[in-house]
């Protein structure tokens, strides 16, 4: 199989996977999820009334002709409308993605620059104390859950020390136009310390301990052997020859925890009032509200999806070994 | 069967793990919790779910700032108080009768066992004490005597209406005058007879008698007619309690806060606006201006001339009644109270949740939804997934291509929105929850398994069992299955940790099996009650529990992983 | 072998069955409570526990489930499919006419998605229910009411549990003067109206969890839109804070006889964009709201049989019928809407959020509103009522949950909760001297719905003895830590003028509730379940 065939088979592929995705979303989610106009009932509505509603959300029609129209406005990145914000879907998706992506790429990018350096450090110093010590709190960290560090956290950073703000993105109101003057600011920054630490410490784990373990079969390579009898000092051993031949299993982590990113982690979400798209998602289900739960998702799931092609694109290129199956 | 190869394959784990030490650590603590999961009924110290009360005799006496508790007079709760001169009387729940002595309080026994409700000194001699199933007691020459009731009424209130005739008030409507010595007892006619609870009657400034009760109710009995007609207060709340200066201010308290005051005998009833809207359940007014009134919760509020303003006490006590002799002031409770969010003590080793539940109970008891969904999540996961290996890595073809198509598509499927979203479809219960943390995990074991089969099933081993006529099924589970089971513990660990992390999770959201008790659920409910920020004993140990059950996880998958790859082992 | 010893259990069993007398009494059918997941409500999760366990006691096979409130209210008003269920009613200021609670027991709107799920007929209730909302006699309205209330506490189709009271807090070092309404909260249209500014800053800053769905006054089905909303658009007639109807963008409102309204505007109004109010936008805004797709001002419109102009500030409103809640409902909810900007808008129920126009007369004006984040307002100078208004402006602050509010409440951020605190924030807040405290008792209602077509719920006697075993007062002293009552009608205790206080009450007592099922013929088999 040529290269090239390979890549379109993989693309493909991916977008057979989101497809099935959508499909099923589409119709678990109609089937699952009670209806969206039931909440109305509170209000006071009628069952007519309802029945009107039910009608401008597009409900009426058959359910095929409903998936029909799903799919027709989703290759045009059309969403339609949300239930309970009336207004467009696409809009409220993107704006909660990139509150999720910025402050999970700043925790990825955190935990992957100490933890890569550290785990190679610790490989270094393999069966030391400093070692164990490393593994283990790498290790604890992974194995607390974040909604519960979150609240230590904020238990002691926001209420016993009353150091930091403890919910949201921002003080508010404040006086902002568009996405980016939203978040250079240092009242954002700082609002985005404790989340962005609780999510590195729990991130930090895997970069570490897969670092530490690759460069211990690095090791045992001829290369290092051969550098090592040239009489290279440790140092440069390390970090020059070792490390660099090290990095691609913590690359293809990285980019798969990136791609699983935009998922949020919803606890962190909710314990620091994080507009992300995990609690939208999480709301959006709760509700009823279709439109805006199916295009979270899709959304979501396509980002791993591409993430995940790109992995394998980036192993075809850089490790000739793989074979194209 | 043919188990040996098995063992075989289990014991070489074991004995490597034995060699770790921090793999020894990881079995002890998690032996250690799965102890504490099986035993749970045995080790809590109470119902994890009960909600613990408190009766207790409290005291509370009013010093220079505030209001202090003081110690408690016996566990049963205290209904009433009186004084005359130096002489007090406390009567409560249970037969409780507290007689002053000196600067102490002296119980004093009594001919009977009931309840009592109401204590009334007489204005020359003589006390009465009324209460539940037609007690009433009356002290004649230092010495109590039990009067017969005409019915076993529950008996809420009692006042003199002169030296020798009291009348007494009850739930059922009752109004009965009782003269003494004799003992006699008349039954009055009410002006409602609904059945309608009177609570407590107080003795006016004209020489009346005025009763209150629920739904508002006020009856004024004239001892010169001997007839009872129905009065006005203004109010169809609830009223607990009334209490007449000797100069006609006069103080009616009731449920919702409830405030009836009268300045003079001859002023209207005037409802105050209460700073509380909780149930007060005594109050006591004087000539001069002064007023207070006691309720639920320890609410104690002051009249400060213009308006009524809440005085800080330290307790969550229920206060039932007043003593207030000149400086000396005394409120008394308590009936059955919550012991909220209390921090450690010896009763409640890890304190209380917001409804007075025993959170160390909790804590062990919830050990067992996180095993129990750790375990059976984890088992789930790589019988699924390792099935799926194994056939897709040995037949290839067709089924290999479905299969890891679908595993493809599932790896698409963010993990923990997609959990929620499962949970949230169909509807907490344990099924769900763990079905919702196994039903994607299994894609990474069945994509593991099929490329380690991928390799085995070329060995000349395999070969050669199929060459010796072997079915399928049996080189699958008998040869190379033993071959990958290392890679399967190993994956079964990490999968233990996992599930745990995600049920606790699914708990924290409030998506965890109803009704049930989860570490990740108590954090829920801390978090959901508000109380988490100043009460650390309460969020700290589930987390920790957690913290630790899933790192002695992953302590034994760390030597379980020198096992299954023989690469790292060379090394260490 | 065991399968063996089971099947000779089960046909010993059924031969026992067939030889019992033919007196042979039925098990009462298990039951199942539905009730709200303890993150939507905590306090309705424990109360259904609570019950559950006082009904296992008197031998009823019982279960709780918890489902999503949305999936709660599908079953209960959509499906009617539940045994009993545990739901709340809340306190909107327009639902302290009488009208709308005692219609929920109405037997005509006991189909599928009305609010009488629970299915209680009783013909003389209904009967009394027309006589009522026609009567104009508010004396004579008012004997009915209470002879309604209790007329249905007998057979207990539905159980009041609690009235919840609303505990909010405010921040006494900026504002004063900030009343609370019942039903309402301090989040009332009176307290930017009356609050005075005693601090640096003189915009009133609210702060909670909840938004608006939208601020577009066709599509709006949310309490919190019309909360914000009503403060920049002017009613004919206002509630004041004692929930009485006060003439507000109307002069006077005449009622020419018993099925036509006059009423005439005030003079000097101005649009927000400083055009004159007239007759003509009230007419147009009544037809349009009668017009359009909108449906949730369906009920209070539908008495009018039409609006017209009768001159520059007077407009006639002809009713199809007699209706005692129109001057004080109806007029008071719809908000008057220019006409000049709406009468080009024709799907009005389509505006996306940047073309919904936010012109009023109110004593307020539109500034802006950032989704999520930020609302704001800021005083009508030229408004007749500007004179009383001390603040500059109002804000709301919207956060993720009700401890983000908390916080900003505590760290001066925002002067105001909008909505009630959590329980464990209470005593925080009291501890604090800046916080005021307010408590507001809410006539609005939890309760529990029999589903009366149901056994054994179709019984009478079984929904006596069954209320009888609801420790209601446990309910509000653990669960509320005091704070609200126990229910009895459905017109609640603090709505004074409707309330009947001398109703049955069901008190908590086991033995009662015993003696009343033996009385209507229920006994207990040998291992204590309930038969029949």
């Amino acid at each position: 199989m040529s290269r090239r065939t390979y890549l379109i088979k993989r693309v493909l592929q991916a977008i057979f996977s989101i497809w099935i995705i959508a499909t099923i979303l589409f119709f678990l989610f109609r089937m699952g999820l009670p209806d969206p106009t039931a909440a109305l009932i509170t209000e006071g509505l009628n069952p007519e009334q309802r029945a009107a509603v039910r009608a401008q959300f597009g409900l009426d029609a058959p359910l095929w002709q409903q998936y029909v129209l799903f799919l027709t406005n989703a290759v045009q990145g059309e969403f339609g409308t949300s239930f309970s914000y009336r207004a467009p879907v696409s809009e409220i998706v993107w704006e909660r993605l990139a509150n999720t992506m910025i402050l999970m790429l700043m925790a990825i990018i955190l935990a992957y620059g100490i933890g890569v350096p550290l785990g190679a450090w610790l490989s270094w110093r393999r069966g030391s104390r400093t070692d164990t010590a490393g593994i283990f709190v790498g290790l604890m960290f992974r194995s607390a859950p974040m909604f519960w560090t979150g609240m230590i956290a904020i238990l002691i950073f926001g209420v016993w020390l009353s150091l930091m703000p403890t919910s949201g993105m921002r003080t508010l109101p404040y006086d902002a136009d568009g996405f980016w003057d939203k978040v250079l600011t240092l009242d954002f920054l700082w609002h985005a310390v404790l989340p962005v630490m609780i999510v590195a410490l729990y991130y930090l784990g895997s970069p570490l301990l897969i670092m530490r373990n690759t460069m211990l079969e690095v090791y045992g390579e001829d290369f290092i052997e051969m550098a090592r009898a040239k009489g290279l000092r440790e140092r440069d051993i390390l970090y020059k020859h070792a490390a660099r031949n090290a990095l691609l299993p913590v690359v293809t982590q990285l980019a798969v925890t990136i791609g699983l990113a935009a998922g949020g982690q919803v606890v962190v979400e909710v314990v620091f009032s994080w507009p992300g798209l995990g609690r939208e998602i999480l709301n959006a289900v709760r509700t009823s509200d279709f439109p805006l739960a199916q295009a979270s998702f899709l959304i979501m799931a396509a980002f791993v999806i591409t993430l995940n092609l790109l992995v394998d694109i980036l192993y075809t290129t850089l490790d000739p070994r793989v074979s194209f199956r | 069967m043919n188990l040996p190869p098995f063992f075989r394959a289990a014991a070489g784990p074991l004995k490597l793990m034995v060699q770790d030490r921090l793999a020894v650590i990881g079995l002890c603590v998690l032996g250690f919790i799965i102890a504490m999961a099986l035993f749970a009924p045995l080790i809590a110290t109470h119902d994890p779910r009960h909600i613990n009360e408190i009766e207790d005799g409290s005291v509370l006496t009013r010093g220079a700032d505030g209001w202090e508790l003081g110690e408690s007079l016996g566990p049963l709760a205290l209904n009433d108080a009186d004084h005359r001169g130096a002489d007090a009387l406390i009567v409560g729940r249970g037969a409780t009768v507290w007689e002053r002595d000196g600067a102490q309080w002296r119980r004093v026994e009594m001919p009977v066992s009931t309840d009592f409700n109401a204590v009334a000194f007489g204005p020359d001699a003589g006390a009465l004490i009324v209460g539940e199933r037609g007690t009433i007691l009356s002290l004649e020459g230092g010495a109590w005597r039990a009067i017969d009731a005409p019915a076993p009424a529950d008996l809420r209130g009692v006042a003199w209406i002169d030296a020798s005739s009291a009348l007494i008030v009850g739930a059922g409507e009752e109004i009965w005058r009782l003269d003494l010595p004799e003992g006699t007892i008349t039954e009055i006619d009410s002006p409602v007879g609904r059945g309608f609870s009177l609570r407590s009657v107080a003795r006016d400034a004209d020489g009346t008698l005025l009763a209150v009760g629920e739904r508002g109710l006020a009856i004024r009995y004239d001892p010169q007619t001997g007839a009872a007609v129905l009065d006005r207060l203004g109010s169809s709340r609830d009223l607990n309690h009334i209490h007449v200066a000797p100069g006609g201010a006069a103080l009616v308290t009731g449920e919702r806060g409830t405030l009836l005051r009268r300045a003079g005998p001859d002023a209207n009833w005037i409802t105050d606006p209460a700073p509380d809207t909780r149930a007060l359940r005594a109050g006591w007014i004087d000539d001069n201006g002064a007023a207070i009134a006691v309720g639920r919760n320890g609410i104690v509020m002051e009249w400060d001339g213009a308006a009524w303003q809440l005085v800080p006490t330290e307790s969550e006590r229920h206060l039932r009644a007043l003593l207030i002799e000149g400086e000396n002031w005394l409120a008394l409770g308590s009936d059955r109270f919550v012991t909220r969010t209390a921090p450690p003590s010896r009763e409640h080793w890890f304190g209380t949740d917001h409804l007075g539940r025993d959170l160390f109970s909790q804590n062990v008891h919830g050990s067992r939804i996180a095993l129990l969904v750790g375990f059976l999540g984890a088992a789930l996961v790589v019988l699924i997934g390792t099935n799926v290996g194994l056939i897709a890595g040995y037949y290839r073809g067709r089924t290999e291509t479905v299969l890891m198509r679908t595993v493809d598509v599932m790896y698409g499927i963010p993990f923990e929105p997609f959990a929620l979203i499962l949970v949230l479809l169909f509807q907490p219960s344990l099924l769900i929850v763990i079905l919702a943390v196994s039903l994607l995990t299994w894609r990474t074991v069945a994509r593991l398994i099929r490329s380690q089969v991928l390799s085995l099933r070329e060995r000349p081993f395999v070969k050669a069992a199929r060459v010796a006529g072997a079915s399928d099924l049996r080189i699958m589970y008998l040869h190379i299955f033993p071959n990958v089971m290392p890679l399967v513990f190993l994956e079964l660990a990490i999968i233990v940790g996992v599930s745990i992390i995600a049920e606790a999770t699914l708990s924290f959201l409030g998506l965890g099996p109803p009704h049930a008790i989860s570490w990740g659920g108590i954090l829920h409910d801390a978090r959901l009650s508000g109380a988490w920020r100043t009460a650390w004993w309460w969020n700290l140990p589930p987390g920790i529990f957690i913290m630790v059950t899933v790192l002695s996880v992953f302590f034994i998958s760390r030597s379980l992983e020198v096992v299954a790859n023989p690469r790292l082992r060379a090394r260490q | 072998m065991k399968t063996k010893a089971i099947w000779l259990g089960a046909s010993l069993a059924a031969t026992a069955a067939l030889t019992t007398p033919v007196l042979a009494q039925e098990r009462v059918p298990a039951v199942e409570i539905y009730t709200t997941t303890e993150a939507y409500d905590p306090i309705r999760y424990e109360g259904a526990f609570i019950i559950a366990e006082a009904w296992r006691e008197l031998g009823l096979d019982v279960t709780v489930s918890p489902l999503e409130f949305r999936t709660l209210l599908d079953r209960f008003y959509s499906e009617q499919e539940f045994d009993a269920t545990i739901l709340g009613w809340s306190g909107r200021v327009d639902r302290l006419d009488p009208q709308f609670f005692l219609g929920t027991l109405d037997s005509r709107q006991a189909g599928l998605g009305a609010n009488n799920p629970g299915g209680y007929a009783n013909p003389d209730y209904d009967a009394l229910f027309d006589a009522q909302s026609r009567e104009f006699d508010i004396g004579e309205r008012q004997r009915i009411v209470h002879e309604m209330q209790d007329l249905y506490m007998g057979d207990v189709p539905v159980v009041v549990l609690f009235h919840r009271d609303e505990v909010v807090a405010y921040n006494n070092t900026a504002f004063t003067n900030m009343n609370a309404m019942a039903g309402e909260g301090l989040y009332s249209e009176w307290v930017p109206m009356e609050a005075e500014p005693v601090g640096e800053r003189t915009t009133l800053r609210i702060g909670g969890p909840q938004e608006p769905d939208n601020v577009n006054p066709l599509a709006s089905t949310s309490v919190w839109g019309w909360k914000w909303m009503r403060l920049y658009y002017d009613r004919l007639v206002r509630l004041s804070p004692d929930v009485e109807p006060v003439p507000w963008a109307a002069e006077s409102v005449e009622a020419v006889d018993e099925v036509t309204v006059d009423v005439t505007l005030r003079e000097g109004m101005l649009w927000h964009d400083g055009e004159p109010v007239t007759a003509e936008d009230v007419a147009f805004t009544f037809n349009y709201y009668m017009n359009s797709e909108y449906s949730y001002f369906n009920a209070y419109l539908a008495p009018i049989a039409s609006v017209e102009a009768t001159g520059d500030l007077s407009v006639r409103f002809n009713l199809s019928e007699p209706s005692a809640p129109f001057a004080t409902i109806t007029l008071s909810q719809i908000p008057i809407l220019p006409k000049h900007i709406w009468e080009g808008i024709d799907n009005p129920e389509d505006l996306t959020p940047d073309q919904i126009p936010t012109v009023g007369s109110g004593p307020f004006v539109f500034d802006r509103y950032d989704r999520g984040e930020f609302m704001s307002l800021s005083t009508n100078s030229d408004h007749f009522h500007a004179d009383n208004i001390a603040v500059d402006g109002v804000e709301f602050l919207i956060y993720a949950d009700a401890e983000g509010v908390f916080t900003a409440l505590q760290t001066g951020q925002i002067d105001m909760t909008a909505w009630r605190m959590e329980p464990g924030q209470i005593p925080l807040a009291e501890g604090n001297d800046d916080l005021t405290v307010v408590s507001v008792p809410d006539f609005g209602y939890f309760h529990m719905t029999f589903n009366t077509r149901r056994a054994p719920f179709d019984d009478r006697a079984a929904r006596r003895a069954l209320t009888m075993a609801m420790d209601r007062e446990r309910m509000v002293n653990v669960l509320l830590d005091g704070r609200g009552e126990v229910g009895t009608t459905v017109v609640a205790p603090v709505n004074a003028f409707w309330h009947n206080p001398f109703v049955e009450r069901f008190e908590y007592d086991m033995d009662a509730a015993r003696q009343e099922l033996e009385d209507a013929g229920y006994s207990w088999d040998d291992e204590g379940r309930l038969v029949r």
